[in-house]
């Protein structure tokens, strides 16, 4: 295994860049996901990672190896020498060869010695719980029986990084689930570095060791799962992952310690923050809290419910606001409500002189 | 370093092999068309038309040609007539068999012109066997009816009409059930649905099968030798065949006129077919939902009874009375229980030396374009699929072209092609060589497009995977591209043999002593007066064809889509 790093890595259809200047490093072991909407990039940055792209610019390398370079075409290492493994969206699963071949390639390719194959493909087969499939042909197995194959095929060569393509997006939910644990006991006994391609942000957030929200061909933030929703950099981020509200702030305050003071909402919030003039306010659902004294006035505008609790959507005068309540409201009714920490950030979309006029407004 | 530089050359190197196999391609598919384009502009003895206006202007060249459109015309109509009876049938409603129906329809294209034309000649006229049999025979000296345009055209009608039967289906599968439901609910009654919106929204693909037989038609060689030969009815294909034959390889330049004169034609008719088509496809894809289906009712079962006694007609009475003349003792002699004979079987099949030759020489050739052209289709579909360039879109447009045109258009331009090998003193011409590699640019589209709907089909992540896994190219395409599709690839080698089988066009010009064909060889023992035996050699050839139909059929369950033209 080993750790994988893209500089400045850029590639453009016809003009417009897919992936732009995107520069990241992935440690040794680390299950990393790409998160983002579709038409992000990220699977044409997976799709270069495995060399089935070359990029127009910048350097991909794998544990120190330089698999391909902008500057050197020459030096361009193809798919089948980059060692890595990869888990496609369709599976591709070989449909003429068993579980067993269809496994086993990637040995026979390197032209492994039999007995030494037998064992290691017994060894994968055993490990994704397909031991007693090894005979069955693809067409005969279920979606995640598939899936798994797969996952099988990639891993019993050992590669230095594995990709893995929206694995899941062809599952049903209860399989989601299932094959969502699968993966993480997988990367927990073999170590493998994993870079791991979803629009699912549940799937990101439950997987992953950090996430990279990806927007335009370019990485916005590159965090923790617990990072992204507590501290999110932009308000693409803060919408895009987890649920909640992001209402437009400025600073009333200086940053301290404890953070700033904002002024949103038609209140004064004391918020958290790293940046002194804050342009908006994050607000979870957990941060907003119904109560009789609450300075907050707003209208409840849908209702429903999530198991356990009901989710809130509010109307303030200006702005939207989501909560949580154990009990079912009327939608129409109005309510006070209190903002406690919420995340205060400053977005990188909101030009410079915009954030000019919130701080001499403050 | 040195050894990942070491590697990307070998990758690269791979893919510099493309034009190794497209250059061959391209050079044996369409290098004898384009040498016949030379010639008709006076290759070798300056640029010049005069020599071509010449040929044109006289009046065999157009009597030939007006007896060429007529009776192509004429038997287009009746393949429109009987291909979209069928089409609007089988595609549109819901009667039954229909399996079995297409298959029966196939046949006779699948049938060697000659041998349609023998069997018919053994239908009708004064020493019809059948007739004779059946004491309906005309009086002794009454003309044989079918030699006359009018049996020309009726003939190539019968042959085509699975033409026009194809593209049509394949349109109105097209047209989906919402559209008939639309018309219906805003208050149009079924003729009026019929006329206002099937009728219209079928037209292309009407106009593009059309299109398509005219063409068939135009080059059929097999039909109007047979029956216009001894009538002194000459078409563009037979009076090339004459002068040939007549006159050896000097009147070459002035055949190669006739040829592109009628290979002008037959690319008119190509280009109406892909303008048609493409106006087909204009505002119907993408529409999601059920294909049309209409219930006939009560009609159902005299509808099926309808075209099982039509198919009868058209395909049972001719080969029954081809057989019919196959077993008797001498021609001209009624057939009873007590005087049938295999006598004729017996010696095409195992005594006459010719007989032999040519079933040697056919399926050797068959064999022969089978297996080159499946090793070279599987390559070709994948760089046409998976590395698209200028020349692979060349060669994907224009390999229609040695198979679109008439069988003696290719004839010619091999012969003049191969005459003198060029930059050698080497002769082709008489050899089974020159037969074989005509037969090689004639029959790599019938291979290659089910093979290129077998790869088109595969998910390009399937060879990624393998990339990935470490197998480089050439491991890929053997072990991934090749098994994937084989299943394709072994259909089109069947469809292959099948032509190359009922080859009679291009070998008719380009044979010797010694390398007969089977088609040859029937036309030759007709023409000298052995129709007993050339009837029994052509009831051995029909039943060797539905066999391999046959197989075709009981395979079409493990073939990708598309694959067999007369399947789904």
């Amino acid at each position: 295994m080993a750790g994988l790093s893209f500089e400045g890595l850029t590639r453009a259809y016809q003009g417009a860049p897919a992936v732009d200047a995107i520069d990241a490093r992935i440690a040794e072991g680390e299950f990393v996901a790409l998160l983002g909407p579709s038409g992000c990039g990220k699977t044409t940055l997976l799709r270069l990672t495995a060399g089935f792209e070359t990029p127009d610019a910048g350097r991909i390398t794998l544990g120190g190896r330089v698999l391909a370079d902008a500057q050197d075409p020459r030096g361009f290492v193809p798919p089948e020498e980059r060692n890595i493994g990869i888990v496609f969206q369709s599976y591709a699963l070989w449909p003429h060869m068993t579980v067993a071949r269809n496994v086993a390639y990637p040995l026979e390719v390197r032209r492994v010695a039999a007995p030494e194959r037998a064992r290691r493909v017994a060894e994968a087969l055993a490990l994704t719980g397909l031991t007693a499939l090894a005979d069955r042909a693809p067409a005969q197995l279920s979606g995640g029986q598939r899936q798994r194959v797969a996952l099988a095929r990639c891993l019993v060569a050992e590669p230095g990084a594995v990709l893995l393509d929206e694995p899941l997006a062809n599952l049903d939910l209860a399989l989601r689930g299932a094959m969502q644990e699968a993966f993480a006991a997988f990367h927990r006994r073999t170590g493998a570095t994993m870079l791991y391609v979803t629009h699912d942000q549940t799937e990101a957030l439950a997987l992953a060791d950090r996430v990279a929200v990806m927007k335009d061909g370019r990485i916005r933030q590159f965090a923790p799962p617990e990072v992204l929703y507590d501290r999110p950099q932009d308000a693409f981020v803060a919408g895009f992952v987890g649920d909640g509200a992001v209402v437009s702030a400025r600073a009333a305050g200086p940053l301290t310690g404890a953070g700033v003071l904002v002024e949103a909402l038609g209140q004064r919030i004391e918020a958290r923050a790293a940046d002194a003039l804050p342009t908006h306010l994050c607000i979870r659902p957990e941060q907003v809290a119904i109560t009789p004294d609450g300075p907050v006035r707003a209208r409840v505008a849908s209702c429903t419910y999530q198991g356990g609790r009901f989710r809130l959507g509010l109307e303030t005068e200006a702005e939207s606001l989501v909560t949580h309540s154990p009990t079912r409201i009327a939608v129409g009714e109005s309510l006070r409500l209190a903002i406690r920490h919420p995340w205060a950030f400053r977005d990188p979309d909101v030009t410079p002189l915009a954030a000019l006029q919130v701080a001499e407004h403050a | 370093m040195s050894v990942r530089s070491f590697a990307t050359t070998i990758s690269r190197s791979q893919d510099r092999l493309i034009p190794l196999l497209l250059l061959p391609v391209a050079l044996i598919a369409l290098g004898p068309i384009l040498r016949l384009l030379a010639e008709g502009f006076g290759f070798g003895q300056g640029l010049t038309l005069s020599h071509a206006t010449e040929v044109l202007g006289r009046d065999s060249t157009r009597i030939a040609l007006g007896h060429s459109l007529l009776t192509a015309g004429a038997g287009t109509v009746i393949s429109v007539l009987i291909g979209a009876a069928f089409a609007f049938v089988v595609a549109l409603t819901d009667i039954r068999a229909k399996a079995a129906l297409v298959f029966c329809l196939m046949i006779p294209m699948m049938i060697p012109p000659q041998i349609t034309a023998l069997a018919w000649m053994q239908v009708t006229g004064p020493s019809s066997v059948l007739l004779k049999t059946l004491g309906l025979a005309p009086p002794l000296g009454s003309p044989q009816p079918l030699y006359s345009s009018g049996g020309i055209a009726l003939l190539l009608g019968l042959q085509h009409a699975s033409i026009v039967f194809l593209t049509l289906r394949a349109g109105l599968r097209l047209i989906p059930a919402d559209l008939v439901e639309a018309a219906r609910i805003s208050g149009a009654r079924g003729p009026r649905v019929w006329a206002q919106v099937v009728l219209p929204l079928s037209l292309p693909s009407l106009a593009a099968g059309a299109a398509m037989t005219f063409v068939t038609a135009l080059g059929n060689f097999g039909i109007p030798a047979m029956l216009g030969i001894p009538a002194r009815y000459s078409t563009l294909p037979t009076l090339i065949y004459q002068r040939l034959v007549s006159m050896g390889p000097s009147v070459l330049p002035e055949v190669a006129v006739l040829a592109l004169l009628i290979g002008t034609v037959a690319i008119l008719g190509v280009l109406a077919n892909r303008l048609l088509l493409r106006r087909r496809a204009y505002g119907l894809v993408g529409l999601s939902g059920r294909p049309l289906s209409l219930s006939l009712g009560r009609a159902r079962l005299p509808v099926e009874i309808g075209f099982w006694l039509f198919l009868a007609a058209i395909l049972v009475v001719p080969l029954a009375a081809l057989l019919a003349t196959s077993v008797i003792p001498a021609y001209g002699v009624p057939l009873s229980l007590s005087n049938a004979t295999l006598h004729a079987w017996h010696e095409v099949l195992f005594r006459q030396p010719v007989t032999l030759r040519a079933y040697g020489n056919s399926l050797l050739l068959a064999t022969a374009a089978a297996v080159i052209l499946m090793a070279v289709a599987v390559p070709l579909a994948w760089v046409i699929a998976r590395r698209p360039s200028w020349g692979t879109r060349v060669i994907d447009t224009l390999v229609d072209l040695p198979y679109a045109l008439p069988g003696v258009v290719l004839a010619i331009a091999c012969i003049l092609s191969f005459l003198r090998l060029p930059f050698t003193q080497v002769t082709l011409y008489g050899t089974l060589t020159i037969i074989l590699l005509a037969y090689l640019s004639r029959f790599l589209v019938v291979m290659l497009r089910p093979v290129q709907a077998a790869v088109g089909q595969l998910d390009p992540a399937m060879e990624e995977a393998a990339a990935a896994a470490g197998a480089r190219l050439g491991r890929r395409l053997r072990t991934i591209v090749l098994p994937l599709a084989a299943p394709a690839a072994a259909a089109g080698a069947i469809l292959v043999f099948l032509t190359a089988v009922n080859e009679l066009t291009v070998s008719a010009l380009l044979w010797a002593a010694g390398t007969e064909t089977l088609g040859v060889v029937i036309f030759s023992l007709e023409d000298s007066g052995d129709t007993v035996m050339a009837a029994a050699l052509a009831s051995s050839i029909v039943g060797l064809i539905v066999l391999l139909m046959g197989m075709v059929q009981l395979a079409a369950p493990r073939l990708p889509k598309g694959c067999v033209p007369w399947l789904d």
